[in-house]
């Protein structure tokens, strides 16, 4: 995976600094971040040698932060779980919304919470790279398969089996993150803690089948787990303040 | 007369993080990154730190020494050290004037 990282640099770049950069690379474990930070610079390295230099240079670039991550998992922490109750109110399609539009949503929300997953576990993919890639793989298999039930629901196909992998996963990778986070105490533990008790109970209760739990145990099962996302982007943000503003001692 | 500081848009910070970082002595880039996080505890991902050092190199702020194995080792060079040097007054100038009109609007 790293000398297919490292191609992605333009020839010019990997010439120069192609086996100092592989010397990093080799030094820990990669993780969703690291492997998003080394696309967001390649693009940036092809941009700039591409002759957009000089705008570039000045004015733009790309690079991973918890900061993005953060904002990421505010943004996924709301949206997701508004944008599964429009969704499961639709069932039958005679919901208040268009049934695409609904499951657009829940893609975005599904989205922001991948970009949050890759920005939040640098930390923990130094201690548990397994962990943390298994974290990130299911929903972004997932949400691939939310996609798809998408299309399918257009063609009129029956769309709810890849619906419903779409969403089981987003639970298991967010019960995964939340483990590694509290091991490694990379970020909030009571968020993490909140995050992980709330994906398992709403797990529970989506999959209890015909035990038919009351939709007020999902609605704060799903509300906590919006708010252990929301607790973990808060805290990201504020780890990530710019050096210019002054620390606490 | 003060050296003009070059602008780095989105990597103004690792870019500074990266001076002081160099400020005690050469070191490679995974001994910069390791710096980096443990004096702020935020990530910095590979893929910053080369965005940066190569607008470093290019602006004459850092050079690079002979690699030790694989491993490349930057300095700062004059330039870049009293660059450094007129950023962090700057910043020190500016939090120091904070502080002073907090004094003064506090009762």
């Amino acid at each position: 995976m790293r000398s297919l990282l490292i191609r992605l640099y333009p020839a010019r770049w990997r010439a120069r600094y192609g086996d100092e950069f592989e010397a990093i690379l080799d030094e820990r474990p990669l993780g969703p971040f690291d492997v998003a930070d080394i696309l967001l610079g390649a693009l940036d390295a092809q941009l700039r040698l591409r002759g957009h230099g000089a705008s570039i240079l000045q004015e733009r670039g790309f690079s991973m932060s918890l900061r993005i991550g953060g904002i990421a998992a505010i943004l996924g922490g709301a949206l997701w779980p508004v944008a599964f109750f429009i969704t499961a109110g639709n069932r039958g399609d005679i919901g208040p919304i268009d049934p695409v539009v609904a499951r657009l949503l829940l893609i975005t929300g599904s989205l922001a919470l991948l970009v949050a997953l890759a920005g939040l576990s640098a930390f923990q993919a130094r201690t548990h790279p397994r962990l943390a890639w298994t974290a990130f793989a299911l929903p972004a298999v997932g949400t691939i398969a939310s996609i798809v039930g998408i299309i399918g629901f257009q063609l009129n196909e029956d769309y709810f089996l890849a619906w419903a992998l779409g969403t089981i996963t987003f639970f298991v990778g967010s019960t995964l993150f939340a483990i590694t986070t509290y091991r490694t105490a990379a970020l909030s533990r009571g968020a993490a803690l909140l995050l992980g008790v709330a994906s398992v109970l709403t797990m529970i209760f989506l999959m209890s089948g015909g035990a038919n739990p009351s939709p007020i145990l999902v609605v704060i099962a799903l509300s906590l787990f919006g708010l252990g996302w929301f607790g973990l982007g808060i805290q990201a943000i504020r780890l990530d303040r710019p050096t210019t503003e002054a620390r606490p001692a | 007369m003060e050296p003009k500081i070059p602008e780095f848009g989105r990597f103004a910070e690792p870019s500074l993080l990266i001076l002081v970082s160099l400020s005690d002595g050469p070191k490679h880039g995974y001994a910069i990154m390791q710096d980096v996080e443990s004096g702020t505890g935020r990530p910095m991902g590979a893929g910053t730190l080369y965005a940066a050092l190569v607008r470093l190199e290019e602006q004459g702020l850092i050079e690079p020494l002979a690699p030790v194995e694989r491993r490349r080792p930057y300095r700062l060079t004059a330039v870049g050290a009293s660059n450094l040097a007129v950023q962090l007054r700057g910043l020190s100038q500016f939090a120091q004037q904070g502080l002073r009109q907090l004094g003064e609007s506090q009762p």
